[in-house]
């Protein structure tokens, strides 16, 4: 009864329209007022849920990567991708995959990865005979990767509500190799579709001018080498990488390029705070609304429940699937992470799935999720930027939902994709 | 009398994003600076990472306020958009007054969260009040409830707000 008092208050609340954070803080409360807990209790779990030093990643990521949005980096990758795969037909729509996947590893987030590659690429494409949905289409699409190949902000919230148990260096080396994998289902569909549709190609890049391109977006890339070195050696935290690389981003946009002024700063700044201030009240509040559910042992009854449906690991694999695909169109992926990763972990913990493993089916699913209507922030993002309408972008979606489900079915069913990795390097 | 209210409001939202934004390039600097001194200058600080989750505490806190008023936190609008003028004005309400609700608590609760750890120190900083760590709880609580009052009275903040003055130029 005290479960169901936490979870319908919070449904009901969050469907009146309050922000989901705060929704779960009223809906800890009413439940701790019921079962008679001091509410000093919540506010001190409130509290704790932010005093993590491992949650200083997140702004670090997310500026680093808006300083290298505004800062002509996605431009430059832009360019490096079309020396790579611009000869092809359909060519620049591989571009846009292939950029997604570079700028993913700079940004960590799908919504950036949109805008920035989105306001290069999609002009671009529709000047080169590319019609817009299709071209919106390739961006949202493209854009996924970056929720999970390294430095994925929805990974380190994963990492956070797992409690701290995962390591964020294990999800990041998770993450590569389920993305790129993401990637090269895309490809195929681009490439189908190109032969289908006879999608032009662009011209060889001349090889002098290829290195020039080369050279010139290297100082960008060398963030990646920034975060992912650092981390390896052991040289940083995956917070102090963070911090290094915003520091290095802006000594690349400012000093190097020339792209990016003081003046832009405050602004960005401004935006970027309003963004994960916002996800950090999530955390927050998602720390009290956790403990209630620990509290009234929700995991185990949750474990309990599933487990009375089937006891074999593929068809629970499955039915979590679909449930993950589902909650996704409703909700965007920091709440959903921070919600669905105490009730589901202990249940995937107990059919044998890895929780690193079961990270990377997370954060697939919910990433396909960013771009299904009725709540998709990537979706959103990238029709406003492709300047079409949800409803024209929805109707030719399916074959690409298609391509990402096949790439969610081989993340889910191939363990080793997703651990191989971390395992090899020691997580 | 609503001008003015709105007006302040409007220099109350432009210091929580000034605080948080400074504190969060402080954060940026502090951390690296941390690796430096352990790498470079061969004499590791310890108080880098204590102190910026401190600072991450007062940048969630009273940045999420400000968040409240720019309207940038998550909701789900499915439901809201199902219903009709009458019945959306008045669900928003109630969304309204339970965000209201949810900042008297912040407050209440916060507040003795600060008196009851006020006489504790922090390890790492003996001469620090432990229950300084909590003071952004209240603070962001009073200023969420001002900027529900606002919106209760007044409404949105108009277009032209500073608000929403964070888009990048376009060309």
């Amino acid at each position: 009864m005290d479960a169901v008092i936490l979870l319908v208050s919070f449904l009901v609340i969050m469907f009146l329209g309050m922000p989901v954070a705060y929704a779960m803080g009223l809906a800890t409360i009413f439940t701790a007022l019921w079962i008679d807990m001091p509410l000093e209790a919540i506010m001190l779990k409130i509290s704790d849920g932010m005093d993590d030093f491992a949650l200083l990643t997140i702004p670090f990521f997310v500026l680093a990567g808006a300083i290298m949005s505004e800062g002509g980096v996605a431009r430059r990758l832009v360019n490096l991708a079309k020396v790579f795969v611009g000869f092809i037909r359909g060519g620049l729509a591989l571009v846009n995959v292939l950029a997604s996947t570079l700028f993913g590893c700079l940004s960590g987030s799908s919504v950036a990865d949109t805008a920035s590659i989105g306001s290069v690429m999609i002009p671009e494409m529709v000047k080169n005979g590319y019609s817009r949905v299709f071209a919106t289409n390739v961006t949202i699409c493209g854009s996924v990767q970056a929720i999970l190949v390294p430095p994925s902000h929805n990974s380190i919230i994963y990492s956070i509500a797992t409690g701290g148990t995962v390591s964020i260096a294990a999800l990041f080396m998770a993450g590569i190799f389920p993305g790129l994998l993401f990637g090269a289902c895309l490809v195929v569909l681009v490439l189908i579709t190109a032969r289908r549709r006879n999608f032009p190609a662009s011209e060889k890049v001349p090889l002098r001018e290829a290195l020039k391109i080369a050279l010139d977006s290297v100082w960008g890339l060398l963030t990646i080498v920034i975060i992912l070195g650092g981390i390896l050696s052991g040289a940083f935290t995956a917070v102090e990488s963070g911090a290094v690389a915003c520091v290095y981003a802006l000594f690349c946009t400012m000093v190097i390029y020339k792209e990016y002024k003081w003046r832009d700063l405050p602004k960005l700044v401004h935006r970027v705070t309003k963004t994960v201030a916002m996800v950090m009240m999530v955390i927050g509040f998602a720390a009290g609304f956790g403990y209630l559910m620990a509290i009234m042992q929700l995991p185990a009854k949750a474990t309990a429940f599933f487990l009375s449906f089937t006891d074999n690991k593929y068809v629970m694999l499955m039915l979590v699937n679909i449930l993950l695909l589902l909650l996704g169109t409703f909700m965007d992926m920091a709440p959903m992470i921070l919600i669905c990763t105490p009730i589901l972990l202990p249940v995937m913990k107990a059919m044998g799935v890895d929780p690193v493993h079961f990270g990377m089916i997370m954060l697939l699913n919910l990433g396909i999720g960013l771009i299904t209507p009725p709540v998709g922030p990537t979706l959103f993002v990238g029709c406003a930027i492709g300047k079409v309408t949800m409803e024209e972008v929805s109707r030719e979606l399916w074959p690409f939902y298609g391509a990402m489900c096949m790439a969610l079915l081989i993340v889910t069913y191939v363990p080793a994709l997703s651990l191989w990795l971390p395992r090899a390097l020691g997580y | 009398m609503k001008r003015r209210y709105r007006q302040a409001m409007e220099w109350l939202y432009i210091a929580c994003i000034g605080v948080a934004g400074v504190v969060m390039l402080v954060m940026t600097i502090i951390i690296p600076y941390g690796v430096f001194m352990r790498y470079v200058a061969n004499s590791p600080s310890s108080w880098p990472e204590p102190a910026g989750i401190l600072l991450m505490v007062v940048f969630s806190f009273i940045g999420g306020a400000a968040a409240y008023r720019a309207r940038a936190h998550i909701a789900v609008s499915t439901f809201l958009n199902m219903l009709g003028d009458k019945n959306r004005a008045r669900t928003k309400l109630v969304a309204e007054l339970g965000m209201g609700l949810i900042a008297i608590f912040m407050i209440k609760w916060g507040v003795q969260l600060v008196q009851a750890t006020w006489y504790n120190t922090i390890a790492e900083f003996p001469n620090l009040s432990a229950g300084v760590t909590y003071i952004p709880i209240p603070i962001a609580g009073a200023v969420t409830l001002l900027f529900v009052i606002e919106r209760l009275w007044c409404g949105d903040p108009p277009a032209d707000s500073f608000t929403f003055r964070d888009q990048p130029q376009t060309e």
